[in-house]
């Protein structure tokens, strides 16, 4: 996965041809433990969700007459990881506000006007108008509001989710938190935006891991390894 | 002359609403109007083409599986689908109890009370009633305790004041001619039909999950299955429970629907004078042979197909669907080309177009636009459909079950076919249909349990069931025989979706109103000339338009 | 203003017993809508105590935009069979389909029937707002009007189906008359919701056994409908219920699954988005029920099901602004292809801009110098090396 041994942080290690002016460059741990776990365990549990999510909505394994329990196991793991997915983001919510400034909640927000600037910037990169991604040491403006759109995509599974698992238990607290919900759309309507979000989700994944590629490929600053090992490479000149 | 108004028409389905012109005692002319419409045919558009039978059953809880089958059938005749035998014949078997169910519900719950006065039946002496009862027919429950009992029901109930559904009923009208024996045996009759035809339709949820609106059709064949080795399909027990129920419908129909409808049309000879109407009569035909769909296949059928015109039993006319076309010259539509052409219904248009007063009103502008029916005319002719058309397209085929069953009927009452073309002719031709068919049903159950036998338990033909398999634009027509009549459905499908879907109901036909060039629906027909003792209280309406088991929901829908 | 429920002298356990209904089977009669109640068992005595003591509830039956299919339904009671009902225990004093009065006397029995005000009012059929409500008129009023004048008064309404519940099929797309529920256009008077298409008969006579055993109406869900009856999925007491947590499916009409009752999840069933008590009570006393008969549920007592639960044969409604046909996993799949599409095709241009470009030295000259936009600052970067 890591073309570049980055943790070493030596410059000489890039590889030869592509950067002629040679810069002076700093190791920087952008992303902490927490924000890697949680961006592993929801990568994990988003893959589950969908498999067993498909499942439920469109039963691809049909058994035979021996008795099984697939449907049974499938919508269980679809809980129990909705569990997992579930704390997780909650825990980077609260890293939001607790975690180091590239993890912090304004990272997702055009909300200054430096932010916007790098978003229009990398825009215009994205659109073949300006050739040199415009380089940032946590996620740039453009990838965070993304990131902002994931996470609205996340709740409302997670209300569409819960809402649908209460109708199992009339009455419970469950139920009498999330049946709110029906008014709002019909229960084959939450089922079908449930699902539509899923392909959204992996939408977004095409296009995430895509431009984690470019931004490697372009900054050689060692992107996609950062969010294993939470170091990227970031030019002193700009901090 | 005086213009009167019934509205409501009661025991009926639906909102229907009569003005009639009165001259003397009798009526000179007459308005049907349908007063509601809820745009079903503009609902299905754009729709799954396999989904029309469950919207299209809803457009009647009466005639509940009419639409359905007719839907179904239309949609196999656009893409070219057989269904299997099996589910052809438990199409059939619902049909067939469909018709009994809904002619006994006719005749004892909306019909009867036109003919009896149950406040009479209080003076009944009951030892006379059970001899008049033994004499007729040997029903069971026709002992002397068993009238007193149900005397001394009704007399306690009326003691109550509450009368309920026969609360300001006609009761003491001169028109009614049964003596109170006549009418106690009526009603204690009217109180066992309730319970018979709630026991008898459990057919229907044996067969089709529930009642009304069954659950099983599909497009291609139905969904219930056949496996006599399964406890979750259709199996020997389900046979046993279907043979039971049928063998009771038979029985009552024998025994008590048939006994009764001769006693009432004995007591009132001079109805078969009246109510005569069009004189045209035009049936589908039903009961297909084998597989085919009737919409394709006209030969074989248990009920011919054809056409009778003014009156004359003599000649048979062949049916040509392509000669079925509706005017809304009269009717609250719109076509695009005028309102004074009729429109195939391939082609046909469902444009709303409210012209009349705005409620509430007390009369219809009768000349303009007045009623939510269209206008369907064969060959521009103007049709009564129904038992009696069947029953008279069936008798001049020389269909030998009909034949005999009319015969006797008529010798009975001691008159000749003419006297079928009348208020009491239409009653009667439902009541010998219904013998017919409660036999004809018991056949049908021997050839489904014979093809089960067979080992064939094939239920569904699913070659074309996904959308993908079909053309890119289909056309079909669906036909039945629905209780009160010719139905047709007719669909044109493109793109997987339905495009355009017209229905043409039996009570379109006969509640229609006039046509572009005036010419009656057969409920207009058939009022001119009913008499009228009293403008206030209009029994006879209610005779001559409940011989035709009017059904409002089906005729606009 | 709501009136007290108006009942006649005569009792429903007397008229009952009165008839020759034996004690016996009367008291079996009270079992029967206690399990339809969902109630315990040990309810049965007080559900007879209060039948004894109380008398005929007056019932007018207003008809709208409907089929009549919930008359019928109503038809069909056998517990106690409906012509009990009709003389013993309701005082259904307007009912136009079994009505003996036509014209103007029956509109007079509807008139003497409302006058005292108290009584039950039960509406089946969806009412049209359209056009002035030209699209439902009785004796020359609208169904609105009508609705409106009956109601004054009523101790309370009960919606029979899903047309006056929730607006049924006429209000489905596009509802060409404007028609609407009952509780869109009432106020002031409760509602007891008995959706289905039609109800069932057996619901009914639940609900007014209860509102005479308890004085109230039975607790309801949001849509008003009573638990005892809507309170649970179908899914949730399905007797296909363990096939489905199996993976045992039937996938084609008549195929060995469909034969030997496996879950019709696959064929389109809707039985995991309705509340109904059809797999408990079932229909036609007791005899089947649509899953019973090999027939997917389509969730007849759901508000909307006709725009909701349709296209019939597939589990999922087709996205709106789709056609019915569009499956919603294609266009999922279309979603991936697109975005996969539209980003290998920037890949590539991406790599022929760069293949044309300027030395990278020039290039990253230019970029540093005219457009650095970044913020970050590797002063503030933590550094130590350290996993927090
Ligand atoms: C990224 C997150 C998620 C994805 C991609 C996902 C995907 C899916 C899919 C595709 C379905 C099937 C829908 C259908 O076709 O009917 C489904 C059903 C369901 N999901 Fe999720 N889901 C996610 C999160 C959640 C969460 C957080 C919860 C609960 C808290 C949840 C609970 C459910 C429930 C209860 C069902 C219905 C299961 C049933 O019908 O038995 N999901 N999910
Ligand atoms: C289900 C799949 C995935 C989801 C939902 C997801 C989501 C996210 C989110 C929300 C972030 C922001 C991190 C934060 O601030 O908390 C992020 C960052 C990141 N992800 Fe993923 N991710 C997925 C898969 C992947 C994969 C497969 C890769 C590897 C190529 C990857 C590489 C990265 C990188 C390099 C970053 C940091 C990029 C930046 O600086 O903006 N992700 N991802
Ligand atoms: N007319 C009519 Fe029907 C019938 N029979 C349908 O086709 O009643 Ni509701
Ligand atoms: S709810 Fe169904 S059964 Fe009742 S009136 Fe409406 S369409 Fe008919
Ligand atoms: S048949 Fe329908 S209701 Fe029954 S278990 Fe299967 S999906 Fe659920
Ligand atoms: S369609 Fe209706 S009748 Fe019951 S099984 Fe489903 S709720
Ligand atoms: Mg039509």
């Amino acid at each position: 996965m890591t073309p570049n041994d980055t943790s070493k942080g030596a410059v000489g290690t890039l590889p030869p041809g592509r950067i002629e002016s040679v810069r002076e460059e700093a190791v920087v741990r952008v992303w902490e433990l927490p924000v890697r776990v949680i961006h592993w365990t929801v990568f994990a549990t988003v893959i589950v969700l969908s498999i067993t999510g498909f499942y439920i909505g469109r039963p691809f394994l049909v058994a035979g007459a021996e008795p099984g329990f697939t449907m049974g196991w499938m919508r269980a793991i679809h809980n129990l990881s909705a569990l997992v997915f579930m704390s997780a983001i909650l825990g980077r919510i609260i890293w939001a506000f607790t975690g180091n400034r590239w993890a912090r909640w304004d990272q997702f927000l055009p909300v200054s006007k430096e932010r916007r600037e790098n978003g229009r910037a990398t825009l215009l990169f994205y659109l073949l108008i300006r050739r040199e991604i415009p380089r940032v040491v946590g996620h740039n403006a453009l990838a965070g509001f993304a990131y902002l759109l994931l996470f609205v995509m996340f709740l409302v599974q997670i209300v569409l989710g819960l809402a649908l698992w209460g109708l199992q238990y009339p009455g419970s607290l469950l139920w009498d938190s999330t049946n709110w919900v029906f008014s709002l759309t019909p229960i084959p309507m939450a089922r079908l935006i449930h699902r539509l979000i899923m392909w959204f989700i992996w939408g977004f994944v095409i296009h995430h891991v895509y431009s984690a590629w470019l931004a490697d490929s372009e900054e050689r600053s060692g992107i996609i390894s950062s969010i294993f090992s939470g170091r990227k490479h970031v030019p002193t000149d700009r901090g | 002359m005086s213009k009167i108004v019934v509205d409501p028409i009661t025991r009926i389905e639906g909102h229907l609403r009569i003005e009639a012109q009165v001259d003397g005692d009798q009526i000179t002319d007459a308005w049907s109007s349908c007063t509601m419409w809820r745009g079903i045919e503009k609902i299905l558009s754009g729709r799954d083409p396999r989904d029309a039978w469950y919207f299209t059953q809803r457009i009647c809880g009466v005639c509940t599986t009419v639409h359905a089958l007719a839907s179904v059938r239309a949609v196999e005749n656009a893409l070219g689908i057989t269904p299997p035998l099996n589910a052809q014949l438990i199409r059939q078997l619902i049909t067939a109890s469909q018709f009994v169910h809904d002619h006994v519900v006719h005749f004892y719950h909306l019909h009867a009370l036109d003919w009896v006065d149950i406040i009479s039946a209080l003076d009944a002496d009951p030892e006379g009633t059970a001899e008049l009862a033994q004499s007729i027919s040997d029903y069971p429950k026709s002992g002397t305790g068993h009238f007193r009992a149900v005397k001394a029901r009704l007399a306690d109930f009326v003691a109550k004041g509450q009368l309920g559904p026969f609360s300001n009923g006609y009761w003491g009208h001169p028109a009614y001619k049964l003596p109170p024996e006549g009418n106690l045996l009526a009603f204690s009759h009217y109180l066992d039909a309730l319970e018979f035809q709630r026991q008898y339709i459990e057919i229907h949820a044996l067969l089709g999950g529930k009642n009304p609106h069954l659950q099983t059709y599909l497009v291609g064949g139905v969904a219930i299955p056949i496996d006599p080795n399964s406890q979750n399909a259709i199996n020997a027990a389900t046979l046993a429970k279907l043979r039971s129920l049928l063998e009771e419908g038979l029985r009552f129909v024998q025994q008590a629907y048939i006994p009764d409808l001769l006693l009432v049309a004995s007591f009132y000879p001079e109805w078969t004078q009246i109510g005569g109407g069009l004189g045209n009569f035009l049936a589908f035909g039903e009961f297909p042979a084998g597989a085919a769909n009737p919409s394709e296949d006209p030969d074989g059928l248990f009920l011919p197909r054809g056409i009778i015109l003014n009156k004359d039993l003599s000649t048979v006319h062949p049916v040509d669907p392509k000669k079925i076309a509706e005017y809304v010259t009269h009717s609250w539509y719109s076509y695009e080309a005028g309102d004074d052409v009729a429109l195939q219904p391939f082609d046909g248009e469902t444009t709303p177009n409210y012209t009349g007063p705005k409620p509430p009103y007390d009369f219809l502008d009768t000349d303009g636009k007045y009623s939510w029916i269209k206008a369907p005319r064969y060959d521009d002719v103007a049709m009564e459909v129904g038992p009696l058309a069947r029953m008279l397209v069936a008798y001049a085929s020389g269909r030998k079950e009909v034949v005999d069953a009319v015969n006797w009927a008529l010798g009975e009452l001691g008159v000749g076919p003419e006297a079928l073309f009348s208020t009491i002719g239409r009653t009667a031709a439902r009541g010998i249909e219904s013998l017919v068919l409660a036999e004809h049903s018991l056949t049908l159950l021997d050839q489904l349990t014979a093809n089960i036998a067979a080992g064939d338990l094939q239920i569904h033909n699913g070659e074309l069931w996904e959308p993908d398999t079909w053309p890119k634009e289909a056309i079909g027509f669906g036909m039945h025989e629905a209780p009160r009549g010719a139905l047709s459905h007719w669909i044109k499908i493109v793109d997987q979706k339905i495009d355009r879907y017209e229905i043409v109901v039996p009570s379109t036909w006969n509640g229609s109103p006039r046509d572009a060039n005036g010419q009656r629906g057969a409920y207009e027909a058939a009022l001119i000339g009913t008499p009228i003792a009293d403008q206030q209280q209009p029994l006879e309406i209610l005779r001559t338009i409940h011989s035709f088991d009017p059904c409002m929901a089906c005729a606009a829908h | 203003m709501v009136h007290a429920l108006t009942v006649t002298d005569d009792s429903l356990a007397g008229g009952l017993t009165k008839r020759g209904v034996s004690r016996r089977s009367f008291l079996q009669f009270c079992a029967a809508v206690t399990a339809i109640l969902a109630l315990p068992e040990s309810y049965a005595p007080r559900i007879a105590r209060a039948l004894e003591e109380k008398a005929k509830p007056v019932v007018v039956w207003l008809k709208f935009q409907d089929c009549t299919g919930n008359t019928e339904s109503f038809l069909r009671a056998h517990n106690p069979g409906i012509g009990d009902i009709l003389l013993d225990v309701l005082a259904v004093e307007y009912h136009d389909t079994i009505m003996a009065a036509a014209g103007t006397q029956a509109s007079a029995a509807l008139k003497a029937a409302i006058e005292p005000g108290g009584h039950i009012v039960v509406v089946e059929g969806s009412i049209p707002l359209g056009d002035d409500g030209v699209y439902c008129v009785i004796g020359g009023r609208s169904a609105i009007q009508v609705l409106e004048e009956t109601t004054v008064g009523a101790s309370m309404i009960i919606t029979a189906g899903t047309c006056s519940t929730f607006g049924g099929l006429p209000a489905a797309a596009p509802n060409p008359t404007g028609a609407v529920s009952v509780a869109d256009v009432v106020s002031g008077v409760p509602i007891v919701s008995l959706p289905g298409c039609p109800m069932n008969v057996d619901n009914m006579i639940g609900a007014i056994v209860h509102i005479l055993t308890f004085g109230a109406p039975p607790a309801a869900d949001r849509l008003g409908r009573p638990l005892f009856a809507y309170g649970e999925r179908i899914h949730d007491h399905c007797e296909r219920r363990a096939h489905f947590d199996a993976g045992q499916f039937a996938v084609e009409w008549g195929d060995e699954g469909h034969k030997k009752g496996w879950c019709l999840y696959k064929m389109g069933c809707k039985g995991p988005s309705t509340f109904h008590n059809c797999p408990s009570t079932r229909w036609n006393g007791g005899t089947n029920w649509p899953v019973g008969a090999g027939h997917g549920c389509v969730g007849c007592s759901e508000p909307g099901f006709w725009d909701t639960m349709t296209p019939i044969y597939k589990p999922l409604p087709a996205p709106p602004g789709f056609g019915v046909t569009t499956n919603l996993d294609s266009i999922g799949l279309g979603i991936l292809g697109a975005t996969a599409v539209g980003f290998g095709a920037h890949g590539v241009a991406k790599a022929v801009q760069r293949r044309r470009s300027t030395p990278i030295s020039i290039r990253s000259a230019e970029a540093d110098g005219n457009e650095g936009t970044d913020q970050g600052s590797g002063q503030e970067a933590d550094t130590d090396g350290d996993e927090t």
